[in-house]
């Protein structure tokens, strides 16, 4: 579970607070999707939540982050790490290593894996995100997408307790990307890992997301489940975030027929409600 | 215009990224090539800049073969907007970065000339021109590469995926930027991009390609609804036409929220009457 | 030039000796070819770099090594050919003694340079790294900024070719361009590129530190790198050469 309470944080050197009174509950097992305009501060959130601030970027740090009990003030970077697994944007910054295997390895040699669980937990990792078939590739010759898949995969065979990503689909295709979208949902409903999803990707991330956080120049102008968050379609297309069509749809049809309509997050809803319109 | 004639390329030591592509765009076309990562789209749009010369085949803009003349030459016609602006700025200010491509490819025009440009366009896309490039949000660098691309007036543009890792509001200040330069100017406009509802929102003419090659090519909502063609280049409709597809008879024209709600009103007012 | 530095994956004899000894072999090698002073010592020395990178499997590799060598060192042929004042002259100003020492100087750098290179063309960057922790007990932040290093090569030059196609495209002309002409154009383009480095450097860094960077320890590798036959028969050629080089 994570628990940020009251944080405002701002970069040292920065000229204003990148977040201010952020209030959030993450439980476990839960699934948070963050959405917000270019600058609102996601990043900044995802790096407080996986305790990156304070530790490595210093600055004004008020109020608190527990995570599983931990305050990530008070921990280490290693023992945060040891619960918290964190995919970052860039891609090219996150890969230590010059070669697939030897960047799977990385992570579970340092966690002190026993030597005879690493083979199977890197081959279920890459066979998980599909890119079995990379394993003996020099990173250089990957493309941008393959080179994300590998970057989620050796952070999946750490079999973290917390994910947090930030945009880890930016370089994907859609279908790349609802697959890894489908990784995480089998991830949080088989083993519990709670997760916590920074997308630009809103359609996918409405689908997936049972909670939505709306962040707009450092602070949460909306939280709860996703359906509720985008009963405010309006607000959040008002603050320069976009809703799913078949969410828009809802909405024009709620204006024109004046009669309320439910608010549909995908397609199976957005045909039901067609179809009990027109009988 | 450009025309590709049984196009092929493969890097070193790789297989063919591209084999034996064939279409031709005409002026003021706005056309999106869609396909899933790896299916040769990028090394597509490379080629018809002559960023990469074909293996065989020809690509010739205006009549001109691109293997006879360089891409520098090129630039006053054709502009080329990549998925990651920062490798395009290089200088300090968005008004020195405006001058820059102007000075580059239009410096015959005499300096008073360019500095009025820069000024003009710089005023489009409300920069004051000091500010600092490299403090911008991305989507603001982004619109910063666009304005110093517009500034020279090609007559073709190039897009390859040119709203990845832009949110909304910046997503749509760009591509209705780039619609303006199509209708107004008859600027050819042709786009790589993964955002299907992008493409059904601003392309009319879409090329889909798979395995390197160019599986059809026609009006975009009329692609989109070939089920078969979109599972063999795995490519996942918009959502609105999906919902189409799925609702059936009379929703072939319902590409947006707005036409769906209007044609469910148009339904239910045909079985009211009856 | 970025082939230059990667590595060819492969099963020979060379690929499978203990990286601790393909160290060991390189270094044995330079010392030998300073020890030295016999040009036919040193052209055989050259002969057993060649033959390493063929029995490595990577003959083009080390050919691509030996002619990009031979540039430079042709070079440094003349310059040193012409500097020299002793011994009686041959042709114009260029001695005997001069072509000598000349002859034995590029030597030295072909002989000393070619191991440096072919190493990393045989041996994955992370064997090297873990070897040297675990058995030479280099400490591992070393070896981790060693590898990184070499890891931001390939990424570097990307990024480079990145920016020149992007610059080509508006029109600078990169693509007519040659020489010392190009590398002036270039230069005011490596400061977006050195901030986006240590930018990147930076969130390395980070990244590292969230996947148990301060964990790891000396035994911490999931390969082992033990001696074998191999390595000693490698061993035995080191002593070979160094008693070569003293004696002869």
């Amino acid at each position: 579970m994570i628990q940020i309470q009251d944080l405002s944080f701002t970069y040292k050197n920065g000229e204003s607070p990148a977040l201010q009174e952020i209030s959030l509950t993450v439980p476990d097992g839960g699934f948070l999707g963050i959405i917000g305009p270019a600058g609102a501060g996601k990043t900044t959130l995802a790096r407080a939540a996986a305790g990156i601030i304070p530790h490595h970027y210093p600055g004004d740090f008020y109020g608190s982050v527990t995570v599983n009990g931990l305050d990530t003030v008070d921990s280490s970077i290693i023992d945060l790490s040891r619960l918290v697994g964190m995919v970052f944007q860039d891609v090219d910054s996150q890969i230590i290593s010059p070669l697939v295997e030897d960047e799977m390895l990385y992570g579970l040699e340092n966690f002190g894996v026993s030597r005879e669980e690493i083979p199977q937990r890197m081959e279920e990792a890459l066979e998980k995100v599909g890119i079995a078939d990379l394993r003996d590739r020099s990173i250089a010759s990957l493309s941008g997408g393959q080179r994300q898949k590998v970057a989620i995969a050796s952070i999946i065979a750490l079999k973290p307790r917390i994910l947090v990503l930030d945009e880890p689909t930016g370089e994907l295709d859609p279908r790349s990307s609802r697959q890894i979208f489908s990784l995480l949902k089998e991830l949080n409903e088989e083993q519990g890992i709670t997760i916590i999803l920074i997308e630009q990707k809103i359609m996918l991330l409405c689908e997936f997301a049972r909670q939505l956080a709306v962040l707009s120049k450092g602070r949460i102008v909306r939280q709860g489940d996703t359906r509720e968050v985008l009963s405010h379609a309006e607000e959040l297309q008002a603050l320069g975030v976009n809703c799913p069509r078949v969410t828009t749809l809802s909405r024009v049809l709620s204006e024109k027929t004046g009669a309320e309509q439910p608010v549909c997050i995908n397609l199976d809803e957005a045909e039901n409600m067609v179809r009990r319109l027109i009988p | 215009m450009i025309e590709l004639e049984h196009v092929s390329f493969s890097y070193a030591d790789q297989g063919p990224s591209v084999q034996d592509v064939t279409f031709r765009l005409e002026k003021g076309e706005f056309a999106a090539i869609l396909g899933a990562n790896g299916a040769g789209k990028t090394t597509t749009v490379r080629l018809m800049d002559g960023l990469l010369k074909p293996t065989s085949g020809r690509v010739l803009i205006h009549g001109a073969d691109t293997a006879k003349s360089s891409v520098s030459e090129r630039a006053a016609r054709v502009g080329f907007l990549f998925q990651n602006p920062d490798r395009q700025i290089c200088k300090n200010t968005v008004r020195e970065e405006v001058l820059f491509g102007l000075r580059t490819v239009r410096g015959q025009d005499g300096e008073e000339a360019l500095q009025e440009r820069a000024d003009a366009v710089l005023k489009e896309f409300s920069f004051t021109g000091e500010e600092e490039p490299f403090s911008l949000s991305r989507g603001q660098r982004q619109r910063v590469a666009l304005a110093s691309i517009l500034a020279v007036e090609p007559e073709i543009l190039i897009l390859d995926e040119p709203t990845t890792g832009l949110d909304y509001l910046e997503c749509c200040q760009i591509m209705d930027r780039i619609r303006r330069m199509n209708e107004e100017r008859q600027v050819t406009v042709i786009m790589v991009c993964h955002d299907m509802e992008v493409v059904l929102d601003y392309a009319r003419r879409a090329l889909v390609m798979a395995g390197g090659r160019l599986l059809a090519d026609g009006p975009v909502p009329e692609i989109f609804r070939d089920t078969d063609l979109m599972e063999r280049a795995s490519i996942l409709p918009p959502q609105m036409i999906a919902l189409g597809l799925r609702l059936g008879a009379g929703f072939e024209r319902a590409d947006s929220p707005e036409k769906m709600a209007e044609t469910v009103l148009s339904l239910r007012g045909k079985e009211a009457a009856r | 030039m970025n082939n230059l530095f990667q590595y060819v994956p492969g099963h020979s004899l060379i690929h499978r000796l203990n990286p601790v000894t393909k160290i060991f072999l390189t270094i044995v090698i330079c010392i030998a070819a300073f020890l030295t002073d016999r040009l036919l010592f040193l052209a055989g020395l050259l002969a057993v770099d060649l033959l390493i990178g063929i029995v490595a499997g990577v003959a083009n590799r080390t050919w691509n090594i030996f002619r990009g060598l031979l540039k430079i060192a042709a070079f440094l042929f003349l310059l040193q050919a012409l500097l020299t004042r002793k011994g009686t002259p041959v042709f114009w100003i260029i001695t005997d003694q001069g072509l000598l020492t000349a002859g034995k100087v590029v030597l030295r750098l072909v002989v000393v340079c070619m191991p440096l290179a072919l190493v990393l063309a045989v041996t994955r960057i992370t064997d090297l790294t873990n070897a040297m922790v675990q058995v030479m007990h280099v400490p591992y932040p070393y070896a981790f900024t060693l590898s990184t290093a070499i890891r931001f090569i390939p990424q570097f030059l990307e990024e480079m070719a990145g920016i020149m196609e992007a610059q080509t495209a508006r029109g600078v002309a990169f693509d007519k361009a040659r020489g010392l002409k190009k590398f002036s154009m270039i230069l005011p383009l490596c400061a977006p590129l050195l901030i986006s480095s240590v930018r990147r450097t930076d969130q390395t860094a980070v990244a590292a530190e969230a996947r148990g960077f301060h964990l790891r320890t000396r035994t911490s590798g999931y390969k082992q790198y033990p001696f074998t036959g191999i390595d000693l028969g490698a061993a035995a050629f080191c002593l070979l050469l160094l008693t070569g080089a003293m004696l002869l």
